[in-house]
């Protein structure tokens, strides 16, 4: 019993990691309407922004800042120019998954070249261990946790009281429309990605900084799980993406408990493959995967 | 240097059949089979725990099923076989009628979880280290390290390659192959013409994995070796890129693709000096693929071989 | 065959076999689609007679389009039966009522872009040697008679809708007019009894909607059975009788156009003049 306490814990602290990344993912599918496959692998680069910073002497922390200037950065000029030309070209969908494919490709191939192959980990102290009954965290995991929650409300925040938010979900339900309302649509979309990759970077230190270590191969690992996350609880639904963080971040470490670590991550695999073949409209559905039928 | 060749020439030889394989599903008949690479997986792991002994034998540091130590040619049938098997439930998963992209996406996942599965259940095919010594056809009569086995090899491989040529030119060529276009341009209006999508999506998908079996069967004949490392998900991308620069829907552009990307990359930066530490080198060759990939979206997504127009003769 | 009251005219061409009864060619009985929560078609129960244009009017949203590919079998019926020629289809997916003759046509322009306008027509045909993966394996030997017929086939279509000089093109770079026409000619080599046309004549020019009506009243006129999804009401008095009128998944009238024009819940469902 007290194993699968500890793992509840250990499940708290990953559902906050994952769902940091697959708020910012899943908003880069519901506004952008992109599955952004690169965005592992800006997570591991980020990760590895942080490292830099990290070992050049500074605070963790101080890196986690760094890191998602990077995010932000990266995923900016992604869009600008890659993935925005190609879909004013009028790009189909499949043909957009094997463009994010070869850019992804191309980022984690350029960052193993720059940081090679080596798993690293950072230089900082997981400092006190705190008790909450059985469960056992130390106070960095608690502090993600606490940013994680942070981000939720402040997302939450954006979308439904400011201005932006509102852009953005107009963009989402129907850009054309909501171009035609004036809502400038381009810088929109800008912001929308310079959030979300904020939320990139910041994802990925988090997670690099949840693991004993990462290496640059690490990005497709994170991705999955994320995409596992986000089509779970329903692709460009950012509370969905929530809801699904929680429920794999548990699945994955209640799993690990009863079978083996090993397994974690192909817990998360099944999981998306099995949401993905049934239910891929998730579980609070949002239109537009399933072919319009007739 | 001659050992250099027809190496060389049985690579070639592999990666023709297995783009023209994915130019089957892909380029003609629409279907996303990011998946690809789990058919040469289960060509080159069923011939090799066919033609192995017992996984008992050479001190057991390997584990296995089967081992069955099956003559030439048996295991290399068997591998076509069950790459045509597996293509029914895989195949069944993509005939949902999903968006493209998700299609693509979960094909793919279901690649990286085969890998992870094989890689974690050790006594299945040997788990991480993956299966060695898996014998060359033929070598209990042969000296499999003889110069005239090489070549007797390449006649082998040229062989399968031009069996599966015919098949694909048959099936391209004919009027069954122009329903297969028809479904990848509008599969509703197909549908409404009387053609029956799910028949035509199995079958392409088991044509296409047979043919993708036999190049995994002849692969592991030639190196004796197979491991998880050998199958990752980005291999697939490689066959995609192929088909993408050689010509979509085109079996020439097939060739040419295959020609130009797997071997011809290989082969480039084979020559080049090690610059850099160990690892940069394939690290930039994947690189150089996503750049291809992306240029040739941009600039020719038809790819340099595009299919060509049919013309009938008598034409007004 | 045998419908000689609706034209006048008793023709009978060698695509549409004699009928011995009279009955309608298609039959729905309370048919329903619902699609999250909304109930596209809502108890629909007609009845097509054979050799004539049906038309089938209805404001924006009122459930046309959506009936006609219930009917074709694109969409699954959530409700109610189909009957076409006797047999019951009601469950038959859309290339089996293909194949028995009910055949449709979409709304937005459906060509294979990437074939040619000969590859669009062959392509269609049924029962072709060459169109399975034996045959296609058994090669040019075994199907090629059967392809030289079908070429002689589809030309001969192609001439009488004027398009024989672009055979070889690519039916993606066809004009919106040449494309309707195309989508016709198209299902016609199934040899069908009922067509089904989704707003054949949007967005054309007049001059191309007069040629498209001619050929549809003369295909009518040999025999053929059309149920047509149609928005100008103009061409639907010149073709289609009798016409039905649906809104909000329901129909609210059927009839001759000028007997449905004075009926006011119609006029105040949507008609304008």
């Amino acid at each position: 019993m007290h194993i699968y306490l500890s793992a509840f814990g250990f499940g708290l602290v990953s559902m906050a990691v994952i769902a940091i990344g697959a708020v910012g993912f899943t908003m880069q599918f519901g506004i952008a309407n992109l599955i952004n496959l690169a965005y592992g692998d800006v997570m591991a680069a980020s990760a590895f922004v942080a490292y830099g910073i990290n070992h050049a002497g500074a605070s963790i922390w101080l890196g986690l800042l760094a890191s998602v200037a990077f995010g932000a950065g990266i995923s900016l000029v992604l869009n600008r120019a890659l993935y925005a030309p190609f879909q004013r070209r009028g790009t189909s969908h499949l043909g957009m998954v094997i463009v994010a494919l070869a850019a992804a490709l191309i980022i984690s191939n350029v960052l193993l070249a720059i940081v090679g192959p080596d798993d690293v980990s950072y230089r900082m102290s997981s400092g006190p261990v705190i008790h909450l009954g059985d469960v056992v965290l130390t106070s960095v995991q608690v502090a993600i946790i606490v940013i994680a929650v942070g981000v939720m409300l402040g997302v939450h925040l954006l979308l439904t009281s400011t201005r932006l938010g509102k852009a953005m979900r107009a963009t989402a339900a129907d850009p054309t429309l909501a171009r035609s309302c004036g809502i400038p649509t381009a810088r929109v979309i800008d912001a929308v990605w310079l959030i979300t990759g904020a939320l990139c970077g910041l994802a990925g230190t988090v997670a690099a900084m949840n693991s004993e270590s990462f290496a640059a191969s690490s990005g497709s690992g994170y991705l999955i799980t994320i995409l596992a996350a986000a089509v779970l609880g329903g692709a460009g639904q950012p509370y969905g993406a929530m809801l699904g963080a929680v429920l794999i971040g548990e699945a994955t470490e209640l799993s690990a408990a009863a079978l083996s670590p090993e397994y974690k991550e192909v817990v998360a695999f099944v999981i998306l493959v099995i949401v993905m073949i049934l239910r891929p409209q998730g579980l609070l559905a949002k239109l537009g995967v399933l072919e319009a039928a007739g | 240097m001659t050992y250099y060749l027809t190496t060389l020439l049985v690579y070639a030889g592999v990666d023709v059949i297995a783009c023209v394989a994915l130019n089957l599903q892909f380029g003609v008949s629409g279907l996303v089979n990011f998946g690809f690479i789990i058919f040469q997986a289960v060509g080159a792991y069923t011939a090799a725990v066919l033609s192995m002994p017992p996984d008992t034998a050479n001190g057991g540091f390997q584990q296995y099923i089967l081992g069955l130590k099956l003559p030439f040619p048996i295991p290399w049938l068997a591998a076509t076989a069950a790459g045509g098997l597996l293509a029914i439930p895989i195949g069944l998963v993509v005939l949902r009628r999903l968006r493209s992209d998700y299609q693509a996406i979960a094909m793919l996942v279901i690649s990286v979880i085969a890998n992870t599965l094989v890689t974690n259940i050790r006594p299945f095919l040997n788990g991480a280290a993956g299966l060695s010594l898996v014998p060359a056809p033929l070598s209990e009569h042969l000296d499999s390290g003889s110069l005239a086995y090489q070549w007797l090899y390449v006649a082998l491989t040229v062989l399968c390659c031009w069996l599966v040529l015919v098949v694909a030119n048959r099936i391209v060529n004919s009027p069954y192959g122009r329903t297969l276009r028809a479904m990848r341009e509008r599969e509703r209006a197909a549908a409404a013409l009387g053609k029956n999508l799910v028949a035509l999506k199995l079958t392409m998908f088991v044509v296409g994995g047979s043919a993708a079996a036999l190049s995994g069967a002849i692969l592991v004949g030639f190196i004796g070796l197979w491991a998880p490392a050998s199958w990752l998900y980005p291999e697939t991308i490689v066959i995609f890129a192929a088909i993408i620069v050689g010509g979509r829907g085109n079996n020439l552009g097939a060739i040419l693709g295959a020609l130009l990307v797997p071997v011809g990359f290989e082969e480039a930066t084979r020559f080049l000096p090690q610059i850099g530490p160990p690892g940069l080198i394939p690290a930039m060759q994947w690189v150089a693929i996503g750049l291809l990939i992306i240029g040739f979206l941009w600039f020719r997504p038809r790819g340099i071989l595009p299919e060509p127009r049919r013309r009938v003769e008598g034409e007004a | 065959m045998s419908h000689v009251g609706a034209t006048g005219r008793g023709e009978r061409s060698a695509s549409n076999p004699p009928r011995s009864e009279l009955g309608p060619l298609l039959v729905a009985q309370g048919v329903e689609r619902h699609f999250e929560g909304v109930r596209a078609v809502d108890g629909v129960s007609i009845e097509i007679a054979q050799g004539r244009i049906t038309g089938l009017i209805g404001p924006n949203g009122a459930g046309k389009s959506t009936l006609l590919a219930v009917l074709a079998g694109t969409l699954p019926a959530s409700a109610g039966r189909i009957w076409f020629d006797g047999e019951e289809v009601t469950r038959l997916p859309v290339h089996r009522r293909a194949r028995r003759g009910l055949v449709r046509t979409f709304q937005l322009s459906s060509e294979f872009a990437e074939l040619t306008v000969l590859e669009n027509l062959l392509v269609a045909a049924p029962n072709h040697r060459g169109d399975s993966l034996l045959g296609a394996l058994l090669g040019r030997r075994y199907w090629g008679e059967d392809e030289r017929r079908l070429v002689e086939q589809a030309r001969e279509l192609l001439d009488r809708f004027g398009m024989r000089g672009q055979e070889s093109e690519y039916a993606g770079n066809l004009s919106g007019g040449q494309k309707r026409l195309l989508e016709v000619m198209r299902a016609l080599m199934l040899r069908p009894r009922l067509l089904l046309l989704d707003e054949p004549m949007a967005g054309l020019h007049p001059t191309v909607v007069r040629q498209i009506s001619a050929y549809l009243e003369r295909l009518r006129d040999e025999g053929l059975t059309i149920l047509m999804v149609e928005h100008e009401l103009g061409t639907v008095e010149r073709l289609c009788d009798p016409v039905i009128v649906m809104a909000q998944g329901r129909v609210i009238g059927q009839g001759p156009m000028p007997l449905l024009r004075r009926r006011r819940e119609i006029i105040d469902a949507y008609l304008v003049g």
